[in-house]
């Protein structure tokens, strides 16, 4: 209610009336970031992925790990938004629309670096064609399309509220064009108990659909690597453990929008610590199981003594030392002690932890990828030697950070489309007094 | 087609591209049945990095001392290889029964001439089958040709017995040929052949100072006969032609559910948008 009397649309309206000189600084510098993507982008098509440190026998690199790590990111915006929707938690308004941006954008960014590992993309459409059921492959297809519509009808459907109040809010400075799009886009919803009524049971059943989905989805992620029988992948709790890892990075990837959104829009006495520490709360639950199940998994492998999960393991410790320790030690134990110990849940530690998980789990999904694909199980003839090892190059790691430009540049112009803390509640909260002046 | 080297993209990144380059050739012999088989391996060397070239034209010669016979020229392959098969009846030979072969790259502006020779004297191998007291047998007899141009027993030398398999060759024993260069050997009974059982034996002299590599080849059907794998009913593998049943009716279920929500939710928002004609603004 303190909200409603403050009258939040004002306070957001700078927001989605102008840019400021330190916003066009930073599009410009995405943009620069993009530029140098897509020239390594045009360096990789027409040189081959030879440019690329992809070879015969290191099929997969960067482009997979941030395929994954995307994925996770958004399936865990999903979970994440989804179940606050559902649960009705109470402190999820100002959080829930990064939730689902988080969900959508990463969504659209993952699957592009998929299409970068493939060598022939003149012959993508043999996919659809010729898809054969039976292959993991052709799943993820299907499980990635599907879960794209999903999200797309679960967001759009909690921006309804949202895209009425600014069709309708007059004092809004905004070219006509926009103002034609928010009322093409409000579908004449003008808050009627009937509309209500329809809008929360659609949401509703969509936000459980999305919660689903995403279990189902990154699950059958995880099932492209668990059904073959190499080291290191071929493990029945890959699906529950790649599930409990996308939450876990989608959390931290949350809490640095969260802390960045705050600074950048002012946004403190909407996002306020204890919507730090809630989320941080979610990521320490989050890091325990991640902690779990990772032990769970490296366990059984060296404790069963098969001879190719041994080598993994010693390659693991060897020549992945740091990725493995800070993947798997670092980023299981700093949430636990800095969240878990009230003293330390400050919102710069909780923010800083975060990124630290982000890394780290970029790390984990790299440790799963190369060092398994770096130990076959055929011992390797007629290789160079500079092929058996992978060592990502310049054209991967611009096309990465390209991936991380984009998705800060289409967060950046969401947000100025549309108030980043919803305007409206749901669920028979909302009321016109909610917005009105 | 150019001569190049393979990899020039990998060898232009280094620093040791201004390096002068250097040709190697090595030279492998064998002696087979009836003829002899020369493999020259024609390799760059420039600073560091050692490459196959591609391309070449390698010319093989034999020689007795006072007679050089052309044997013929060959290009070498991608990984520098040059292989020549020549009948051995027709090999020059001094009064020992030697040969001496060459092998030779002429070179050209990029790359140096380079050459590589070996020497060894013709020999044979032979195997023959028999069956003794149910025991299978195998027999190898080894020749060499003496100064009349006879075969002649090559004795007090090791064989070595090999089955090709699919990386490498088995080797399956070894004969120690006896003083009229004959040897003996119980062949095991359980190595799988093709499907009618068919194997390939293969009897060696490796690195012999005089004869170098000598080889005999022989077919028998001793072999386990292979029984290829046919799947009754369609698996889980790519190269079935339908998908399993239950994959089929789980993925339509799962497709059907979930879209027919999100038809619901659709019709949801129609439904939204119909009514909206009765209704005033938010405000």
């Amino acid at each position: 209610m303190e909200l409603q009397q403050k009258n939040p649309l004002r306070d957001f309206a700078p927001q989605l009336e102008r840019t400021s000189i330190q916003g066009y600084v930073w599009i410009v510098f995405l943009l620069a970031v993009i530029g140098l993507g897509f020239y390594a982008f045009l360096q990789q098509v027409f040189l081959g992925h030879e440019v690329t440190g992809m070879r015969d026998n290191v099929v997969w690199g960067v482009y997979i790990v941030n395929f994954i790590f995307f994925m996770g990111v958004s399936y865990a915006g999903a979970l994440i938004s989804g179940t606050l929707h559902l649960f009705k938690t109470a402190w999820r308004k100002p959080i829930i629309r990064m939730a689902e941006f988080i969900t959508i954008i990463a969504l659209l960014i993952g699957p592009c670096f998929i299409l970068l590992c493939i060598g022939r993309l003149d012959k993508l459409h043999y996919l659809v064609l010729f898809g054969r059921i039976q292959s993991p492959i052709t799943w993820d297809v299907i499980a990635i399309t599907t879960d794209i519509f999903g999200c797309f009808i679960f967001l759009y459907l909690s921006l309804l509220r949202d895209l009425a109040t600014l069709r309708d809010y007059e004092l809004l400075q905004l070219p006509n064009w926009r103002k034609k799009l928010y009322k093409v886009l409000a579908l004449g919803y003008t808050g009627t108990p009937e509309q209500q009524q329809r809008l929360n049971r659609a949401t509703d059943i969509m936000a459980a659909m999305v919660i689903s989905i995403a279990i189902i989805v990154y699950s059958v992620l995880a099932w492209i690597f668990s059904v073959t029988l190499q080291p290191g992948w071929h493990s029945t709790i890959f699906g529950p453990y790649f599930v409990i890892a996308a939450v876990y990075s989608g959390s931290a990837v949350l809490i640095v929008c969260m802390w960045v959104f705050r600074k950048v829009y002012h946004l403190e006495e909407y996002i306020t610590k204890k919507h730090f520490v809630a989320v941080g709360l979610i990521m320490l639950v989050l890091a325990a199981f991640f902690g779990y199940f990772t032990f769970s998994d490296y366990l059984t492998k060296w404790y069963g003594s098969e001879k190719n999960d041994e080598l993994l393991i010693q390659l693991l410790f060897k020549e992945f030392y740091w990725p493995f320790i800070i993947s798997n030690y670092i980023g299981v134990l700093l949430p636990l002690l800095v969240v878990g110990i009230a003293k330390f849940r400050t919102i710069s530690n909780i923010t800083i932890t975060s990124v630290v998980v982000i890394i780290a789990l970029w790390l984990n999904r790299y440790i799963i990828v190369v060092p398994t694909l770096e130990s076959p199980y055929l011992p390797i003839q007629d290789a160079r030697p500079e092929w058996l090892n992978y060592s990502a190059t310049w054209v991967e790691w611009s096309l990465t950070a390209a991936g991380v430009a984009i998705f800060c540049l289409l967060f950046t112009i969401a947000s100025k489309f549309i108030t980043i803390v919803p305007l409206s509640g749901s669920q028979g909260e909302e009321k016109k007094e909610d917005v009105l002046v | 087609m150019a001569i190049q080297p393979l990899n020039s993209f990998a060898e232009e990144k280094t620093d040791s591209a201004a390096a002068p380059a250097e040709s190697r050739m090595a030279l492998n012999y064998l002696c087979s049945t009836d003829s002899v088989n020369l493999s020259a391996t024609l390799t760059i060397k420039r600073g560091d990095m050692t490459l196959a070239l591609e391309n070449a034209v390698v010319e093989f010669t034999a020689s007795n001392g006072t007679t050089t016979t052309i044997l013929g020229t060959a290009k070498t392959n991608q990984e520098g290889s040059a292989l020549l098969s020549f009948p051995s009846a027709l090999l020059p030979t001094d009064k020992d029964g030697m040969v001496s072969y060459m092998a030779k790259f002429t070179g050209n502006d990029k790359y140096p001439a380079a050459e590589a020779t070996s020497s060894a004297k013709p020999a044979k191998i032979r195997l023959f089958f028999s069956i003794e007291d149910s025991l299978r047998i195998l027999k190898v007899t080894a020749t060499q040709k003496n100064e009349k141009g006879e075969d002649v027993a090559i004795p007090k030398e090791t064989v070595l017995i090999y089955i090709p398999r699919l990386f490498s060759l088995l080797k399956i024993g070894e004969i120690s040929l006896d003083e009229t260069g004959t040897g003996t050997l119980e062949f095991p009974k359980e190595i799988v052949g093709d499907t009618l059982g068919n194997l390939v034996v293969i009897a060696k002299i490796e690195e012999h100072d005089k004869f170098g590599f000598v080889q005999g080849k022989n077919v028998i059907n001793w072999g386990v006969h292979k029984q290829y794998y046919k799947a009754e009913v369609p698996s889980r593998e790519l190269w079935t032609p339908i998908a399993p049943l239950w994959m089929i009716i789980t993925l339509l279920v799962m497709l059907a559910g979930v879209w027919a929500h999100y038809m619901y939710a659709v019709y949801e928002l129609v439904m939204i948008k119909r009514l909206s004609k009765k209704d005033k603004p938010l405000f």
